[in-house]
């Protein structure tokens, strides 16, 4: 589902222009309503606990952005989803579902750190390209395996990436007790099982202090690399051969094959440009946070990103406002906890009803579209244009070619 | 390493077989139905939470004693874990909403949603006091008395335990000679052809993916009332993709499930227990952790034999699934 972009230009040309502008005023309405119904039902919660929405939403704002420093949190929390929800973007758009970015960033966080440890004799700004460079691998060869598998086996990217991640946390584990584990205990201080302290020269450097922002926010330089290849991908995707490709296999990967694009390749591809992605995720945490690789089990990077991309339908650029928008609630949370009754744990609720809302919301407005586009085109007598209906309504991702040709899936709810 | 060690491994795998096993059989309900359910992490997460709540509140504040604090305490866990099935149910058979997007949405929300319910109940958002109430433990009658350290392996284990393994009885012949489990895998097989027999499709699926939290909220509260004695977040260890994984291996075939939930559940208990063992002592115990995913995967990439869902077992997820 929200293929956003499934617009492999129909060849009835005029059609085509209004047909976008209706598809994107639909999902903003979509996205528009669930926010909405978001926040009308996160009102009923705070009145519950005896409190005012409009302060505490207020307060939300007020604590995220409503200081310099609230806005360097914001932003340092949004650099990792920027790069996770991308991951996952890539792969929606050739309709592959890749759920193991989360697994993926570890495997880049792990040989990241290996770099980190190993390459010390590089000077700093190589240092750290080659740092960037190995986390960007290590996600790489982990998508790989999946990407893989799904194009020489046929088996299911979803199953085997799920399978992945969890190979992945074994992995990390071994990495910080065996091959990488500290060698120098910490003086005086009783710690988690982690890696040495890297070398100063590969820290990335700390932005905020250029903005005014306290150091605690580990503001980085990461947050322009961020926004830079958010801009990359749309580019990639939307203006070049690849990118075309990727789109038409998601969309249609029977027509795609006829057009003579080879499926297995576009999708190898796609896993290895996720992944690469998908390495990158860590990076803030390791070389601008805390300067280590230690145990991080439950922080979900992976998996939020997959709701940061639906929240930005999977446009590159959306994703950076949903990132943003996931970092201000995020953020809001210290505020909560000071200024009101209202629990922290408010906010991942606010989260949790936002995402379902969009990806219900957006479910019904795809639905309402296609079946305007069909009542229209069938208005025009215009059967030829029935391919492009089927390509939109189909353009659910995540289908293998054959299964893609089924016009609905039958014998839901009459 | 002694045989006693070995003993004990066994005991602790019947634990992780019953986890497993709760859980895969949820999930077996689920998609047999035709209703992809990846979300059974989080349905086990949420029964967690609110079975170690149900455990302490029946047992303790309305002093309801033993045993039915702790049994009414998994009932409230499994009812918590159908609600919270509920919204995979609603979004998938009512919205259409694809059912990976949903089972990724449900996991996710299950963490804060845990937290949330955690700083209700508890007045601290990831964990509860140990300590919860449980039920008297069991030991296996005859078997508990072999020699030689062997009884060690049917002593002290939750009744709970007894209860899983012998689930696969009404489960098989529910899904194989009741009209109701036909129906369901009809729905789950040939949706169309069930819907031209006039059997309401979605009211069958509902039923499945309900079932499902049922399960795997029962699960989720044994783990943690039963097993560990109190919430802890994170504290499922991805056990729900462990049951997923054991139920692709069965071919969603309940009695297949028994053999892999348990044969995974050995997986996780060799590091708690038999690190010194023979052979085990030359990996990581990191590497053994491993096992349950890497079998998974080999199998369903058709490396090592016919092992490839068969045809009928792909066709369960053909009602608008992706798998």
């Amino acid at each position: 589902m929200a293929a956003a972009g499934s617009a492999i230009a129909p060849a009835a040309g005029s059609g085509v222009r209004s047909d976008r502008l209706e598809r994107f005023v639909g999902q903003a309405l979509a996205l528009l309503l669930s926010m909405v119904i978001a926040l009308a039902l996160g009102s009923i919660l705070i009145v519950g606990y005896g409190e005012n929405p409009i302060e505490v939403y207020s307060a939300i704002l007020d604590g995220s952005v409503g200081s310099v420093d609230g806005i360097g949190y914001v932003l340092s929390i949004a650099t990792p989803l920027i790069f996770s929800a991308l991951a996952v973007a890539v792969c929606f758009k050739g309709g592959m579902f890749n759920i193991g970015v989360e697994g993926q960033y570890f495997v880049g966080m792990v040989t990241a750190s290996w770099a980190a440890l190993e390459l010390d004799f590089l000077p700093a700004p190589l240092f750290v390209l080659a740092v960037l460079v190995a986390g960007m691998l290590g996600g790489m060869a982990w998508a790989a395996i999946a990407g893989i598998l799904k194009v020489k086996t046929g088996a299911h990217e979803v199953v085997t990436t799920i399978m992945l991640n969890g190979i992945a946390i074994s992995l990390l584990a071994w990495a910080i007790n065996f091959p990488l584990k500290f060698a120098n205990a910490p003086p005086g201080q009783n710690v988690d099982l982690r890696t040495d302290v890297f070398s100063d020269k590969v820290r990335v450097g700390d932005i905020g202090q250029y903005f005014g922002v306290t150091p605690g926010a580990h503001l980085s330089w990461l947050l322009f690399v961020a926004i830079g290849t958010a801009m990359l991908v749309w580019f990639l995707l939307r203006r070049t051969r690849v990118g075309f490709e990727a789109r038409a296999v998601g969309s249609s990967p029977g027509s795609a094959k006829a057009g003579g694009v080879s499926i297995g390749a576009t999708q190898i591809r796609l896993f290895l440009i996720s992944g690469a992605l998908a390495g990158m995720v860590g990076m803030q945490q390791i070389l601008a946070d805390k300067g280590y690789l230690g145990a991080a089990y439950i922080t979900l990077l992976g998996f939020t990103g997959i709701a940061v991309a639906f929240l930005g339908q999977n446009n590159p650029i959306g994703i950076i406002f949903a990132a943003i928008l996931w970092g201000i609630l995020s953020r809001g949370e210290v505020a909560l906890q000071i200024g009101t009754d209202v629990p922290r744990e408010f906010i991942i609720i606010l989260q949790g009803i936002l995402i379902l809302s969009v990806v219900i919301t957006y479910q019904i407005a795809k639905r309402r579209l296609a079946a305007r586009q069909l009542q229209r085109s069938g208005a025009a007598g215009a059967l030829e244009d029935s391919t492009a209906f089927d390509e939109r309504l189909e353009s659910t991702g995540s289908q293998d070619a054959e299964e893609a040709a089924r016009p609905s899936d039958g014998g839901g709810p009459g | 390493m002694t045989l006693t060690d070995a003993a004990v491994a066994v005991q602790i795998s019947f634990t992780y077989f019953t986890i497993i096993y709760l859980t895969g059989l949820g999930g077996l309900f689920s998609e047999r139905s035709g209703i992809v359910n990846i979300g059974l992490e989080g349905l086990m997460i949420i029964g967690a939470v609110t079975g170690a709540f149900g455990a302490r509140y029946f047992t303790d504040t309305l002093e309801m004693g033993q045993p039915w604090g702790p049994l009414l305490g998994l009932l409230f866990g499994a009812f918590c874990g159908m609600l919270f099935a509920g919204v995979h149910a609603v979004a998938t058979i009512s919205f259409r909403v694809d059912h990976i997007v949903s089972g990724v949405v449900i996991n996710l929300v299950a963490v804060g949603l845990a937290r949330f319910l955690s700083q209700a109940f508890f007045g601290q958002a990831t964990q509860s006091d140990p300590g919860g109430p449980h039920l008297p433990d069991l030991d296996i009658p005859l078997l508990s008395s072999l020699p030689g350290g062997l009884d060690r392996a049917f002593e002290g284990l939750s009744p709970f335990v007894v209860v899983a393994a012998l689930m696969v009885i009404p489960v098989w012949y529910t899904l194989n000679r009741l009209r109701w489990g036909l129906r369901l895998r009809s729905c789950g097989e040939n949706p169309e052809a069930a819907r031209s027999l006039g059997i309401r499709v979605s009211l069958y699926r509902y039923q499945g993916v309900l079932l499902s939290g049922a399960f795997a909220g029962a699960s989720g509260a044994f783990l943690a009332s039963e097993v560990i004695g109190n919430w802890r977040e994170g504290q499922t260890l991805n056990l729900g993709f462990i049951a997923l994984a054991a139920l692709i291996l069965s071919n969603w075939n309940p009695i297949r499930l028994m053999f892999f939930a348990w044969l995974f559940g050995f997986a996780v208990a060799i590091p708690l227990r038999l690190n010194d063992a023979p052979v085990i002592n030359l990996l990581p115990p990191q590497f053994i952790r491993m096992i349950p995913y890497v079998v998974t995967i080999v199998a369903i990439a058709g490396f090592v034999g016919k092992v490839r869902p068969p045809a009928a077992a792909g066709k369960a997820y053909e009602g608008g699934g992706s798998l």
